[in-house]
């Protein structure tokens, strides 16, 4: 178990190393951040101050060892454009995220698995077929694109919902959340449905492809042979043979829906982390970039490591079913 | 509760509306839908076009600019040279800042001292790079003395903020963001702001300046263009800033919406690059060639000539600018209104290539922003368009501001179009630093990549830079004007006009060259 | 288990297996219009220039007074916009074909440069076994648990602006995926007795490589290259929808959507939706093909 445990710290390690030398090269590559950043008016003189202020003008290998050790002693560094520690204002934008994607996770789990399971459960009907169309269509068609459809229906031409933004937010846990209010639930309901699509289509497959399996084997037979309602059939043996496969995946798409956000965010000017790492790319805010792209290596890494720890408690239970 | 509008039955809205009108005007939020917003909430920060904007609502500046950027007293009520290196200014009585306590020049000191200190990488020194020493002469008289006779040093104090002594050398972003030393003597307080978020602002009932309109200000910003028109439609702001040529085409036959339009600072100018060899060579029938074609003033011209700015203007920018024949508004400080309107030629344009020799054209590449200006990466395609006609054969790449700067700076591009705005309303700022020869001594030409160098034009601009005498300077300014537009060191193509959009009938919206959205300039309809 | 079908493979047995693939295939009859579309969709882009009334990459073809016709109107070339202009005077139609050739270009440039990488690092893992596969696979793991999307992002905006820098970033984003495909189905085929006994013999390696352990690895990944290939269609849509992809003097289906959604609120909304429906028609159809494919190369549906 712990052999377990140091052998993830060390690959997060090793991503987290990797990714730092992609953004360092990256951005020297691209050019001095000092030229995106600067005033158009400042003079030679200046220019050179602040590459030397900033450290440009030192070798990239020493830049990055002046960032490594800092980072070794806790500090990320500071943002260039905001001069703000980097790691408190990426956890800034974190609440805004993290309720739009498990927002998101919810509106896909609620529609996605009863209409997985009826998909399943008749997998003939014309109905099952049109969810199956659905699905294909959830997870093909680019988010962004979806994203506009939803303003331009919801927010332009019916005018039901807001077309971008977030609402008031008041603070619970120690964290600005957005849903504790109507018109928070407004603001959150287009991006959160924009971002579900994606895993709304792949909640349906899995679940019907697991119900099917489930209805064609032997013990549903014997189930129903005994006088089993329908109902309970579905109920009980069905949902619960789905549904470790299912919180497996559900675990490991949250991590990806917290990446995919960057879309949804910037459609929908959704002041999350996502949006951040876009404004900072776009003016070289290398810190940020650094750092963002650190925390969420460190979160995937955690995120995974939960879900193969509750697998691995779960493992045992599969293999006697996989026997059976 | 303004979204509701839309949201609820119309006893709702009957109900809310009668609210609003029976509160009266000075009861009313104002929710502006902006572009872009500050980077801190610490004035000296950044030079950031946006900051600037947003915190003139907290701080005031000593020297104030009026729609047209010409200057009219601020913080300071006059100024006036004592001698050759001083100026004096008297800042204004009785004057409190936001904490209560009162302004006086020891707080201006403070604010010139503080920038060097504090400032990032959009340097603030810029406007206090004259000054050598301030002294405060009395409670309300200070003493500027600079390093060189520095006529333009009122225009640079349109950007000095000033922020109370109180908050101390100590204060950076964090306190300045969280509230604590934003405290400064302007029309709003500080309430609420964070990074790319809302800036949130109440009245400051004790303004010096008369008291405003508004109860409270939201300054939201929206950077997408379709997602800030989004919010105008669905009602969530009052107004919105840079309307889109397209939606102001569109918006022209929307009953709901009033629409502004101004002439801005900015203009698309194009610059060839005059260096004896370019960084890509040209082609011409697909072989590469040595030689720099844009050497060759003929060449230049020519492709002035096949510029068609009417049809920019009408077509590509829908009528939302003005077809430019030097980089800034004649009408501003060394500008020169004597210069003839640019003509469209092409069968001279043809001529003009062909004595140059290169009757076939050429292949060049030309590089310029995509995301900086409106219509930036439009007239980039519509140039390249128009110089085909003329028998060029020109690669257009619109690029990422992220791309473009740092290429440019390190010398990349043949030939590139980007946005320039003259801030300080005067030539000095935008000729010395495009047309002057790159001379780091000088501290002039920093943003000359071209390689342009014409001596005349240096000690025009060099001896502008020490004159007092604003008829002197104004015309030394002219005549640089006249001598770099003819020799087409840049050449201009378009200025830039932008469009608010306000709810209709609700508000007046004055219509600046900096394109600055001022809540305190902004007046209910009655 | 049966016994390989890879261990003899004579060139009918080939034949008649693409028989019976198609004879399964046809079954469902979305599948077959999918596959309509996209054999359109791909005849449609190679065709472009004579099919496109205008080469949108020509300059001196495009006319500044054509520009935002609304759909139907003709312009001052004598034919009839059918999908409108652009603000450039760029005909819709033609932009969207020409749009498609990029997107499927890069798409399919992608989708081949990640499958030949990915297929080559896992089966040299699968091969050489040990502590060779035993780096490779982490380091594929982790590269798996970052979305790709989030990796290509990163590279794209570090490389620059332009065709191959993006079709650089998608391979690294999803070379991956091939790797993993071809590592399982390859490692599964290595520990039979078989290959045991062939890696006993002299027999060059190569020879085990792409006679025994690639075959196997052939229909799972037929399967994740047209999802990939699909994907990486809808990836470069979005970057250039981020403002991260190609610029758009070089029109792929996602600089145009991109281009064109400034105008969407505004009533023009040709210039961004029929880029968009060409896209979301692409990239469905793919994937409905792809959909197919797996169903009827699964083995539990065979038999």
């Amino acid at each position: 178990m712990i052999g377990f445990l140091i052998q993830r710290v060390l690959q997060a390690l090793m991503v987290v190393i990797a990714m730092s030398i992609i953004v360092f090269l990256g951005v020297y590559a691209i050019g001095n951040p000092i030229d995106v950043m600067i005033d158009p008016a400042s003079d030679q003189a200046l220019r050179a101050a602040l590459i030397q202020r900033y450290g440009f003008d030192r070798p990239l290998i020493e830049q990055y060892f002046i960032f490594m050790n800092n980072m070794l002693h806790g500090d990320l560094g500071e943002s260039f454009i905001y001069r703000l520690p980097v790691l408190n204002l990426i956890l800034s934008r974190l609440p805004a995220t993290l309720e739009l994607a498990l927002t998101a996770m919810m509106i896909a789990t609620c529609l996605g698995i009863p209409l997985g399971l009826w998909a399943g459960y008749k997998p003939e009907s014309l109905s099952a077929k049109a969810i199956m169309g659905f699905s294909v269509l959830g997870f093909s068609v680019p988010s962004f694109w979806v994203g506009l459809l939803l303003i331009m229906v919801f927010a332009v031409e019916l005018g039901w919902l807001p077309s971008g933004g977030r609402g008031p937010t008041t603070e619970v846990l120690g964290m600005n959340l957005s849903i504790t209010s109507l018109e928070g639930w407004s603001h959150i309901l287009l991006p959160a449905l924009n971002l579900a699509l994606f895993k709304l289509g792949l909640l349906i497959r899995l679940t019907r492809a697991g119900t099917v399996e489930v209805m064609s084997s032997d013990y549903v037979r014997f189930a129903r042979a005994q006088g089993l309602s329908e109902g309970k059939v579905v109920g009980l043996h069905v949902l619960k043979n789905i549904s470790i496969p299912i919180v497996t995946v559900f675990g490991l798409e949250l991590g990806s829906t917290l990446a995919f956000a960057v879309v949804t965010e910037t459609v929908f000017n959704w002041p999350g982390m996502g949006k951040l790492i876009i404004d900072s790319i776009t003016v070289l805010d290398r810190p940020v970039m650094v750092a963002y792209l650190i925390l969420v290596v460190f979160l995937f890494v955690m995120i995974n490591l939960v879900v193969d720890l509750i697998y691995g408690q779960l493992d045992p239970r599969i293999r006697v079913k996989a026997a059976s | 509760m303004k979204q509701n509008f839309k949201l609820g039955g119309s006893l709702v809205a009957a109900l809310v509306l009668g609210t609003v009108l029976s509160g009266g005007v000075s009861a009313q939020t104002l929710t502006m839908g902006l572009r872009a917003g500050p980077d801190s909430i610490d004035p000296h920060w950044s030079t950031l076009g946006s900051q600037a904007e947003a915190l003139r609502h907290i701080f005031d500046t000593v020297v104030m600019s009026d729609e047209n950027l010409g200057l009219k007293p601020g913080l300071a009520t006059s100024w006036k040279p004592i001698d050759e290196t001083t100026w004096e200014f008297k800042i204004r009585e009785g004057v409190k800042f936001h904490d209560g306590s009162e302004l006086t020049a020891e707080d201006v000191k403070f604010s010139i001292d503080r920038i060097p200190v504090v400032t990032g990488p959009m340097s603030m020194t810029i406007y206090t790079k004259q000054v050598a020493e301030t002294k405060v002469a009395d409670k309300y008289t200070l003493h500027v003395k600079t390093k060189a006779p520095a006529p333009t040093l009122p225009n640079d104090f349109i950007r000095l903020f000033v922020v109370s002594k109180n908050v101390g050398m100590e204060a950076r972003n964090e306190q300045f963001n969280s509230g604590k030393a934003a405290i400064g003597t302007g029309p709003y307080k500080f309430v609420s702001w964070e990074p790319k978020g809302d800036l949130v602002l109440e009245r400051n009932d004790n303004y010096w300046g008369g008291k405003q309109p508004w109860q409270k200000v939201v300054r939201k910003e929206i950077p997408s263009d379709p997602a800030r028109m989004a919010a105008m439609k669905s009602g969530q702001v009052d107004l919105v800033n840079y309307v889109p040529a397209t939606d102001y085409a569109a918006m022209q036959k929307d009953k709901s919406v009033d629409t502004f339009v101004a002439d801005s600072v900015y203009f698309l100018n194009l610059t060839p690059n005059v260096k004896e060899t370019l960084p890509k060579k040209v082609k011409v029938d697909g072989k590469e060639i040595d030689a720099n074609p844009l050497r060759d003033p003929k060449v230049r011209e020519a492709m002035d000539l096949a510029i068609d700015r009417k049809t920019l203007v009408r077509v590509v920018l829908e009528g939302l600018g003005r077809p430019a024949n030097q980089l800034m508004p004649a009408s501003f400080f060394g500008g020169n209104k004597n210069l003839p309107e640019r003509p469209y030629d092409l069968a001279k344009a043809k001529q003009l290539l062909a004595d140059a020799g290169y009757p076939k054209g050429f292949e060049i590449d030309f590089h310029c922003t995509n995301n900086r200006l409106p219509g930036d990466a439009a007239v980039c395609e519509a140039l390249s368009q128009m110089w085909a006609r003329a028998g060029l054969k020109v690669n257009a790449n619109a690029l990422n501001g992220t791309v473009f700067f740092p290429a440019q700076q390190k010398g990349e591009f043949s030939l590139w179009m980007s946005g320039w705005g003259t801030l300080t309303g005067e030539a000095s700022y935008t000729y010395g630093s495009l047309v002057h020869t790159a001379d780091p001594q000088v501290g002039l030409g920093a943003f000359n990549k071209q390689g342009y160098s014409n001596p005349e034009v240096d000690k025009l601009l060099q001896e502008g830079a020490r004159t007092m005498d604003d008829t002197k300077r104004r015309a030394l300014f002219e005549k640089v004007t006249e001598i770099s537009m003819n020799d087409r060191a840049l050449i201009p193509t378009v200025q830039i006009q932008t469009v608010w959009a306000a709810k209709k009938g609700m508000l007046t919206i004055p219509a600046r060259v900096d394109q600055e959205t001022l809540a305190y300039e902004i007046k209910p309809k009655s | 288990m049966s016994s390989s079908p890879a261990l003899t493979l004579p060139a009918e047995t080939t034949w008649s297996r693409f028989a019976n693939f198609w004879s399964d295939f046809r079954q469902s009859p979305v599948a077959i219009a999918a596959l309509i579309v996209v054999v359109v969709v791909v005849l449609m882009a190679i065709l472009a220039p004579f099919v496109a009334p205008q080469d949108p990459y020509n300059q001196e073809a495009l006319d500044l007074f054509d520009a935002r016709l609304e759909p139907g109107e003709t312009g001052s070339g004598g034919y009839v916009h059918w999908l409108g202009t652009d603000a450039a005077g760029r005909d819709i139609f033609s932009a969207i074909l020409y749009g498609l050739r990029t997107s499927l270009i890069v798409g399919v440039m992608a989708g081949t440069l990640a499958l030949v990488l990915g297929t080559t690092v896992g089966l040299i893992a699968a091969y050489y076994g040990g502590r060779v596969e035993a780096l490779i696979m982490r380091v594929i793991d982790l590269q798996l648990s970052l979305p790709a999307i989030l990796l290509a992002l990163v590279l794209v905006a570090l490389l620059g602006q332009g065709l191959m820098q993006l079709v650089a970033a998608l391979v690294a984003a999803q070379y991956a995926y091939f790797a993993r495909t071809t590592h399982g189905a390859a490692s599964a085929e290595r520990r039979k007795d078989y290959i045991e006994a062939a890696l006993s013999t002299p027999l060059p390696a190569r020879h085990v490589l792409f006679r025994h352990l690639l075959p196997n690895a052939l229909p799972p990944l037929i399967v994740v290259a047209t999802v990939q290939v699909a994907n990486s269609i809808a990836l470069e849509a979005t970057l250039s929808f981020l403002g991260l992809g190609l610029p758009i003097t070089q029109p792929s289906l996602g600089s145009l959507i991109s281009n064109g959604f400034q105008f969407l609120l505004s009533g023009r909304y040709w210039i961004s939706i029929y880029p968009g429906i060409a896209l979301m028609l692409t990239v469905v159809a793919i994937n409905l093909v792809g959909d197919q494919v797996r169903s009827v190369l699964n083995p539990r549906n065979s038999r």
